[in-house]
């Protein structure tokens, strides 16, 4: 069955199960078919720089790569770089210069799954791709990035309203004294909580960090409607990973479960590292070798048989001798074209 | 025997088994008599079902299952002298909504839950099944971010007792655990450096589900699995300086059972 290309390509599961590697054969793929591809990797491991020559020097900045016959563009998400792009975008170089914003967004602050969100968005409203393909980080970070629209959109809820309308009054008071006019709203005795707690200093530039914030709360509610298209068939494709070896059943079921808003009818299990053939032409020369052999047999075959319960589309990807990334993506990317 | 850390974190790339690694170091440091327990992170963002927040004796071992909002709630309620405020804090939306945008803000008050907890009581030694990877190093990253942002305070104060305790390799070690493939290699010698980088941390690699104790190169395997032979007899070669514990891969089916395996390969740990 070859699997027609879509706008957006998701691809999740849990950590190790060869997520990063099968979204790369996914993008070269498609490449080779003549479509413009983007990828995208947000797990932090960043993998993806091994598999396609990319430099730790490349991150954050949309990089050309080549892979045999196939030309895509590549991108290992940081989230200082999406500020920049946001604040470039809005105007707003505030944004990036906040202390607050700008530890928060340091490679391990843990705001990549947010952000990634927004990345994606800046990425697909350029309309040069046919297929912006997303490698997404392990297991219930994933769920942190599917929420990252629903977090958005508390965090510019209604209830903030007065704070904001506090904070980005035009005669805004000077640095330093803002936590004087700090009086009766609940937001206000929060502030003032905060005080009693940490410095002055502190509250000032949180306070700022939020006003910055919510001036850019356009770019941020945008990422909500990048969501909604990830909900519909047409626009999108999902294709849950997971691996032989480590045939964690009940962890898929589990992200199956979360997503299942997103989980439309275009959505796959791919089943990865498949070894069953080679292990049953083999003939073990001593006891402890036939145990092994019989028990990594009944594991893949009962794990190929409730994952054929589950799902209805299950692709099989084979394990791969090879010990090299490139070797493995090559490989990988013929079965796509079955 | 070495005295042992009051503190063990428990990483290492998703899928490696640290889940179970971490369950089975408890139960050997149980064995030894040591009053471990257990510990995860119950869930990511408030409002999200979360845990009792007790230790609790399960599968012959102990364990704790830290929930974010009890453990904000409570710290909040120490810091302000007073319930009835951290109550009300903890309903506030801008609060929540706050600590659920920063993922970051979760682990500053789990670890510091932890802390807290281990001072109160120091014959308790955590083993901490933690996030993986590039999460491990969010975690570990939150105290001293966060330190950064508030720069003054009670909360500074806090965050600096916490970096001290983490940074201290008398107080606390990170074991990564590792596959013996290319990739989770790479990854885990990546991770160790990113940490030993940032602080002058106790790290430990140990290869999990090895295969060398069950095959030998010479033997008749199929080529995958000759591929992974030969590839972990050269690795064992060539890092035996740096890989901790060579771990076997368990033929047992159960997790209890893959646990009792593993027991015996865990003391050069401690």
């Amino acid at each position: 069955m070859t699997i027609p290309a879509k706008p957006f390509e998701i691809f999740c599961g849990t950590g190790g199960v060869g997520k990063t590697t099968l979204a790369t054969s996914r993008a070269i793929y498609l490449a080779s078919q003549g479509l413009r591809v983007l990828l995208i990797t947000i797990d932090p491991a960043k993998r993806l720089k091994d598999l396609l020559g990319l430099h730790d020097e490349d991150t954050g900045e949309v990089k050309t790569v080549q892979f045999e016959n196939a030309t895509l563009d590549a991108l290992l998400m940081s989230s200082q770089h999406t500020i920049k792009r946001m604040a470039k975008l809005n105007h707003s170089e505030a944004l990036e210069q906040n202390s607050i914003i700008k530890t928060l967004t340091k490679p391990y602050g843990g705001m990549n799954e947010i952000l990634s969100l927004i990345e994606v968005q800046i990425q697909s409203e350029k309309n040069i791709y046919d297929s912006i393909i997303l490698d997404t980080p392990p297991g219930h970070h994933f769920l942190d990035f599917l929420s990252g629209a629903s977090r958005i959109n508390h965090f510019f809820d209604q209830s903030f309203i007065d704070i904001f309308d506090y904070v980005t009054n035009k005669n805004a008071p000077k640095r330093f004294s803002l936590i004087n006019k700090v009086i009766s709203s609940g937001v206000n005795k929060l502030l003032e909580y905060l005080h009693k707690v940490t410095g002055a200093e502190f509250l000032n530039n949180f306070i700022e960090a939020i006003r910055i914030i919510y001036d850019s709360k356009d770019a941020f509610m945008k990422g909500l409607s990048l969501q909604e298209k990830f909900k519909q068939e047409r626009l999108s494709n999902w294709f849950l990973v997971t691996s032989i070896e480590q045939g964690k059943i009940a962890e898929a079921l589990d992200i199956k479960h979360h997503a299942k808003g997103y989980f439309h009818e275009g959505h796959y299990l791919l089943l990865n590292k498949c070894l069953e053939d080679e292990l049953a032409a083999w003939t073990p020369e001593n006891d402890t070798h036939l145990r092994y052999q019989q028990k990594a047999l009944l594991k893949e075959r009962e794990l190929k048989h409730s994952m054929s319960e589950l799902f209805e589309n299950v692709l099989y990807f084979p394990d791969i001798a090879d010990v090299s990334p490139l070797k493995h993506i090559s490989e990988l990317i013929k079965n796509w074209n079955k | 025997m070495n005295k042992p850390h009051r503190l063990y974190i428990f990483t290492g790339k998703g899928g490696v088994g640290k889940t179970t690694l971490a369950q089975a170091f408890t139960r050997y440091l149980a064995s030894q008599n040591f009053n471990a327990v257990y510990l995860t992170f119950a869930t990511s963002s408030l409002g999200v079902e979360g845990s009792s927040n007790q230790i609790e004796m399960i599968d012959g071992i102990k364990q704790l299952s830290l929930d974010l909002e009890k453990s904000a709630q409570g710290y909040i309620e120490k810091k302000l002298n007073s319930a009835m405020i951290a109550s009300w804090i903890m309903k506030t939306p801008f609060f929540r909504a706050l600590v659920n945008m920063i993922p970051g803000f979760n682990y500053l008050i789990y670890l510091g839950q932890a802390l807290e907890l281990a001072e109160r009581d120091s014959s308790l030694i955590f083993v901490l099944d933690s996030p993986a990877s590039g999460h491990a190093l969010t975690m570990m990253e939150a105290t001293s971010n966060f330190g950064e942002i508030f720069g003054a305070g009670l909360v500074f104060e806090d965050t600096k007792k916490m970096l001290s305790r983490l940074n201290n390799p008398e107080y606390a070690k990170v074991v990564i655990a590792s596959l013996p493939s290319l990739m989770s290699w790479q990854e885990s010698m990546e991770l160790k450096t990113s940490l030993k980088e940032r602080s002058p941390i106790d790290c430990d690699i140990v290869l999990n589900n090895a295969l060398t104790p069950i095959f030998k190169l010479g033997d008749e395997l199929p080529l995958n699995l000759r591929e992974k032979v030969k590839f972990e007899e050269q690795l064992i070669r060539e890092q035996k300086d740096v890989i901790k514990a060579v771990i076997p891969h368990s033929m047992e089916s159960s997790n209890l059972d893959i646990q009792r395996d593993l027991l015996g390969s865990l003391s050069t740990l401690i």
